[in-house]
């Protein structure tokens, strides 16, 4: 794998192919907020110009002062109250920095992190990002925060090339000849450093991957380590995590050594500048055409281009790595349209809250039947999933769906509700078609719990809510139904108890039981749930269904294979092979299905 | 910090030490470039006195070029300065990465236990890259810019004592303001670290919980909490702007009083004719020039409170020694030794013991299959045998020797283990099945491959040995991976050798190149096969199922086989599928799920 193939977004992806281009990005946020973007530019140029041209000019009239060649009126008092207002014109500046960089890096990265949020979650959620969650948090991270950086390195570049323009100038008006010849450098190296940038990229992505290298055998070794020791493999293995850090160290010191060549070319140039003008300006010197203040005006611009032209080298290379960041945050957004990840849109971080918004129940919504017909999916590039599935239940039935272990159970039930894009297929709710399952299936109509659901790091009552505005009484209903009031009466904080990352301090079943009220107390038209006894103890689970079925109107479509839930279920659906095997009640199926039969035997459970 | 300085210097002089000469030109090569940047400026200075003295234009021309090669020396230096830390620095990091590296390798499973592979990355890697600037410049550059603050000084003073006087006050001046200003914005920057790490944790749990998120219909409420995250990172970054403010002020204060400074006394030593006006041009630069040393100076003493931390966190894991003791002897290389358990007990941890008084005797070449269900002891049994853990009680004898008193290395020879999960490194088949050993030529690694009857499998990789392999084994089926395995323990040759049989689905082929090349690898040699199908038993001579850490049932195969009264007939009996119990990973994926 060479270096060059491995940073590249892959090609084959529709996203990457319509990436915006990372200037079009910049521009676009620039525009979300333009006053702040005005206020940074009016910063820039203040400091720039205090530092870059003010000191320089002060020189040079203090020694014009000395050697007598001062403009009448100057004394010592202006040169030092001239250095005194270069430092106030220094402290408003930062000032300005504090002022409008601060709120418009929030403003565009929140805006960013929002619209690359909003598309991954409202894509099917089964649909695998593509790399894990743990990568897709640098691509939130790293490449968001360039984005605000380069709207106000704009600034850099413009006064940059003003301050370049106002300094030679200056110069010229001293001497032309000397400023030519001290501007000859500066020029070639300008033209060296942007040739030398794509090297840069290139040294920098060899070493990285070097590292990368190291790290990940470190990963690999560790987590081998057994079969490294039964091995006895100690000694080579170490020899190879030699090679490694001898082919790093080598990468890395080919790339530093040649950032420091560039660096003191750079450097370099303010000081050959200088030396060229100290040996023309000695005889212009003696004739008195050239002042001691203009040498050290010279001096002091020519380090200031230096600087400039030094920076401006930096930008164009980071420039280059900006366009891969814009490729990166467009392919989490696998899908959207190119515009989306800059579309603008309130975001709330000032003043109170935006209220969560949950919809309301319609008549429309009320669920009297829902049948399913020719319903298939396939995992891509697999032989995998399910096909020509038919499937009809009513209002206030339980319907179970059963098989084995990779018959279609889970994926018939992320199909349905639009967690995975059906191939072909159609559902009905009431009789009216639903087109896009994903955002149809949704609470007040349908709420879903998975086999392993998800909790985040927040309390048990944010966990349940999510936002959601309930009444007391309301929460305490669906906790009674999911079996959750005596774990949450042993709890020291009740309902204000953090469950840690992921959930991590609740047991499995609190978890499972925590994601059933989080569905139940949404009070939807149709319950679905994939298989809660995987974490359940039997007696609870048992009290679980008999305080769900005691609710009479509900309509459930669950996963299950324990017997008392087969028993209860008015409809039983039999998958076998991603296909519906039979379907009817348990005692209809035991005597016509059998692989009803087995399921049955193999099923635990009294 | 609570390491005596001795502890640093040691660490420093050990990596130091065997790259002395090039450590010695690293610091003349320093001492030269700041020797340079205290003598360039007295050049300008004495060219504006010589050219408004009139002087011969070959002499102004003559130090115009001076000044012009000084600074291109000056330049190749510090190129030369980089090339030769990075070296030293690279040769003490990449030694002590090895180091650490063979260190933890040798420690037991109990550490590897308690430590993840990503935290040992952190240890062994991310901290010794914060040491690289210890090795290589710290030192140096502390003494260095000493050295030149002193210079700048030093020539201050030649010029006039009472100059040198206000600018070594405003030098101890400016040290102490940055010095109490420096970590005024520490505790909002803090903050704001750990704001942000609350939003990536959060976007991480989001990202993982997407279903969650909208079969909840919860997505406006995700959104709201991006919101409330991202406002507690404006609110701290605000602080932390608004203090980091404050520095900037310090230092645009100090640097002016240094610019004051340099002017007014300039102005006044020239009025009265003490100096000339080159000596002033000397003044400003220096006053200039002053505030490098003294930020690098509080640059680096912050930088070793990091450091401090690293070596301490390494003088920690150094420390650490493995409960696992090795022997002295070393054990015969050949033959197929004979197994003894004596009276052995175990648990992990001090916890409940997970083996009870177990004790029997496998004779040479014999095979004992072993059954039990998960967490019955089958793994900890065979663990013991390598000493991968000690028994509590009780002694494990290889041929009548205890092997406590083996050298672990030779002890590690003469067994050899697949386990169920085969460990596969990113690498070629050869880097896989030598463990990255290249002194075994290829010949023998086919010949290996021949002997187990896999010739037509190998043959069929795209590039032979030099097929690259996913790291994690994620291009091989579980079977392949078997195939990799017994391929690794052949080639080694060991007397004993213990199976833990794959119990994933295997397609037919290769359950098929499996069953021969497991028949070709115990031939001649003692085995313990833990066996989740009881078709894999009928290569025992012995079988053993354990429960709760103690023996249920010992006996030959054949007579436990033929007793219908024995557990074993009636597993045979039923098929077993509930007693054998199954992956050891997956323990709820029985029949149905």
């Amino acid at each position: 794998m060479t270096g060059a193939r491995a940073s590249k977004a892959d090609p084959s992806t529709p996203a990457s192919a319509s990436a915006l281009p990372a200037w079009r990005v910049i521009l676009s946020m620039l525009l979300f907020r333009p006053w702040y973007w005005f206020v940074d530019l009016l910063a820039v140029s203040l400091l720039r110009l205090a530092w870059h041209v003010g000191p320089g000019l002060i020189l040079q009239a203090f020694f014009n002062l000395l050697s007598g060649e001062a403009q009448a009126g100057l004394t010592i008092w202006t040169i030092l109250a001239a250095l005194g207002a270069l430092l106030v014109a220094r402290v408003v500046g930062e000032y300005g920095f504090v002022y409008a960089d601060v709120p418009l890096f929030a403003d565009v990265s929140t805006l960013l992190r929002k619209n690359l949020l909003k598309h991954i979650l409202r894509r099917p959620g089964a649909a695998p990002l593509p790399d894990s969650p743990g990568e897709a948090v640098s691509r939130f991270r790293d490449d968001v925060m360039e984005i605000p950086l380069f709207v106000i390195l704009i600034n850099d570049i413009l006064i940059g090339i003003l301050i370049i323009a106002v300094s030679i100038l200056l110069l010229l008006r001293i001497s032309v000849p000397i400023t030519l010849v001290a501007l000859a450098p500066v020029v070639l190296v300008g033209l060296i450093a942007n040739a030398a940038t794509r090297r840069i990229e290139h040294y920098r992505r060899a070493s990285r991957q070097a590292a990368g290298q190291v790290t990940g055998f470190i990963g690999e070794l560790f987590g081998a380590v057994q079969a490294v020791k039964v091995a006895t493999a100690e000694g080579s293995v170490i020899a190879h995590f030699n090679r490694l850090n001898d082919e790093r160290s080598q990468l890395t010191v080919r790339e530093k050594l040649f950032d420091a060549v560039l660096e003191s070319i750079w450097r370099n140039t303010g000081s050959l500048g200088t030396g060229m003008v100290l040996v023309l300006s000695g005889q212009a010197m003696r004739s008195g055409t050239f002042s001691v203040g203009d040498l050290a005006l010279f001096v002091y611009l020519l380090q200031s281009m230096s600087d400039l032209t030094t920076f401006g080298g930096m930008l164009a290379a980071r420039y280059r790595q900006l366009n891969v960041s814009v490729e990166r945050m467009t392919r989490l957004m696998a899908g959207g349209p190119p515009g989306a990840l800059v579309e603008h849109s309130p975001v709330d971080l000032e003043g109170p809250l935006p209220a969560v918004g949950y919809p309301q129940i319609t008549p429309a919504d009320r669920l009297e039947t829902l049948s399913v017909q020719g319903l298939s999916y396939r995992y891509p590039g697999t032989t995998n999933g399910i096909e020509d599935i038919e499937l009809h239940l009513q209002r206030g039935t339980l319907t179970v769906v059963t098989g084995r272990i990779g018959s279609g159970k889970t994926t018939l039930l992320r199909v349905l509700l639009g967690l995975l894009p059906k191939d072909r297929g159609e559902v009905r709710w009431n009789g009216d078609l639903v087109a896009d399952a994903g955002r149809f299936f949704i609470p007040p109509r349908a709420a879903y719990t998975a086999q392993a659901p998800r909790l985040f790091s927040s309390t048990l009552r944010d966990n349940i809510l999510l936002g959601l505005q309930k009444d007391e009484a309301a929460l305490r209903q669906a906790l009674s139904l999911a079996v959750m009031e005596g774990d949450i009466a042993g709890m020291e904080d009740g309902l204000e108890t953090l469950v840690g990352p992921r959930g991590v301090r609740l047991s499995g079943g609190q978890a499972q039981r925590t994601a059933a009220a989080r569905m139940l107390v949404r009070q939807a038209e149709l319950l679905v749930f994939d298989d809660l006894s995987s974490a359940l103890d039997v007696e609870t689970e048992a009290l679980l269904w008999e305080r769900l079925l005691a609710q009479g109107d509900a309509t459930y479509l669950v996963i299950s294979h324990r017997r008392p839930v087969l028993r209860r279920a008015g409809q039983i659906i039999v998958l076998k092979g991603g296909k519906v095997e039979a379907t009817g009640r348990l005692e209809e199926l035991l005597e016509s299905s059998e692989e009803m039969r087995q399921l049955w035997t193999i099923t635990n459970g009294p | 910090m609570n390491l005596p300085l001795k502890a640093y210097w040691e660490l420093l002089a050990a990596h130091i030490r065997p790259q002395r000469a090039r450590f010695g030109l690293l610091a003349g090569l320093l001492l030269v470039s700041i020797a340079l940047q205290v003598f360039n400026p007295q050049i300008i200075s004495g060219f504006i006195d010589a050219a408004l003295e009139g002087a011969a234009l070959s002499r102004l021309v003559g130090a115009a070029l001076l000044f012009l090669g000084i600074a291109v020396l000056q330049q190749s230096l510090s190129v030369g300065v980089v090339y030769l830390s990075e070296r030293v620095a690279w040769s003490a990091t990449n030694a002590l990465r090895a180091e650490l590296a063979r260190h933890c390798l040798n420690l037991d499973m109990g550490f590897h236990n308690a430590h993840t592979p990503g935290e040992l990355i952190e240890r062994i890697d991310g901290d010794v890259a914060e040491l690289a600037n210890f090795f290589s410049q710290f030192v140096v550059i502390l003494a260095g810019n000493l050295l030149l603050l002193a210079g700048i000084l030093a020539a201050l003073f030649l010029v006039d004592w009472r100059v040198g006087l206000a600018f070594s006050l405003f030098g101890a001046l400016s040290l102490l303001v940055l010095q109490r200003v420096r970590d005024i914005a520490l505790p909002q920057q803090k903050a704001l670290r750990q704001a942000e790490a609350d939003l990536y944790g959060f976007v991480e749990e989001q990202l993982a919980g997407t279903e969650d998120i909208r079969s909840s219909g919860a997505v406006d409420f995700s959104l709201r909490e991006l919101y409330r995250l991202q406002r507690a990172i404006l609110i701290h970054d605000r602080h932390a702007r608004r203090r980091g403010w404050f520095i900037e002020l310090a230092m645009g204060s100090l640097l002016a009083v240094g610019n004051i400074l340099a002017i007014s006394s300039g102005y006044l030593l020239f009025t009265t004719g003490a100096i000339t006006v080159g000596t002033v041009y000397l003044f400003v630069h220096y006053a200039n020039l002053l505030e490098t040393p003294i930020w690098t100076l509080i640059r680096e003493v912050k930088s070793f409170q990091t450091i401090g931390a690293c070596v301490e966190r390494l003088t920690e894991l150094r420390a650490i020694q493995p409960d696992v003791v090795d022997g002295t002897e070393v054990l015969p290389l050949s033959g197929s030794p004979a197994l003894a358990f004596e009276g052995v007990s175990f648990g992990y941890d001090g916890a409940d013991p997970v083996l009870r008084d177990l004790s029997f005797t496998l004779q040479p070449s014999g095979v004992l299959g072993l059954l039990g269900r998960t967490g019955s002891g089958k793994s900890s049994l065979v663990r013991l045998v390598f000493r991968l853990y000690d028994p509590i009680q009780g002694r494990i004898l290889l041929d009548g020797r205890d092997i406590r008193s083996a050298k672990l290395a030779s002890l590690h020879r003469r067994v050899a283990m697949v386990t169920q999960e085969v460990q596969l490194f990113q690498g070629t088949v050869r880097d896989n099945l030598t463990f990255f050993d290249r002194n075994i030529p290829d010949e023998q690694i086919q010949a290996a491959i021949a002997r187990l009857g896999l010739a037509d499998w190998f043959a069929a990789l795209p590039s032979g040995l030099d097929t690259h392999l996913e790291g994690g084994g994620r291009s091989l089926s579980a079977g392949e991976a078997q195939i990799l395995a017994l391929t690794r323990v052949f080639l080694r040759d060991p007397g004993l050798v213990i199976l833990d049989e794959a119990s994933a689905r295997l397609d037919p082929a290769t359950e098929q190149r499996l069953e021969r090349a497991i028949d070709r690898l115990l031939e001649g040699r003692t085995a313990i096969i833990i066996a989740h199908r009881l078709g894999t038993v009928q290569r025992a001579s012995e079988v053993m199922i354990l429960e709760n850490g103690g023996v249920r049932e010992y006996g030959r195969r054949a007579e436990l086989a033929a007793d219908p009264a024995s557990r074993f007939s009636q597993l045979l009996q039923t098929g077993g599928s509930e007693s054998t119990g199954g992956s050891e990973t997956r323990p709820h994926e029985e029949v149905l799920s």
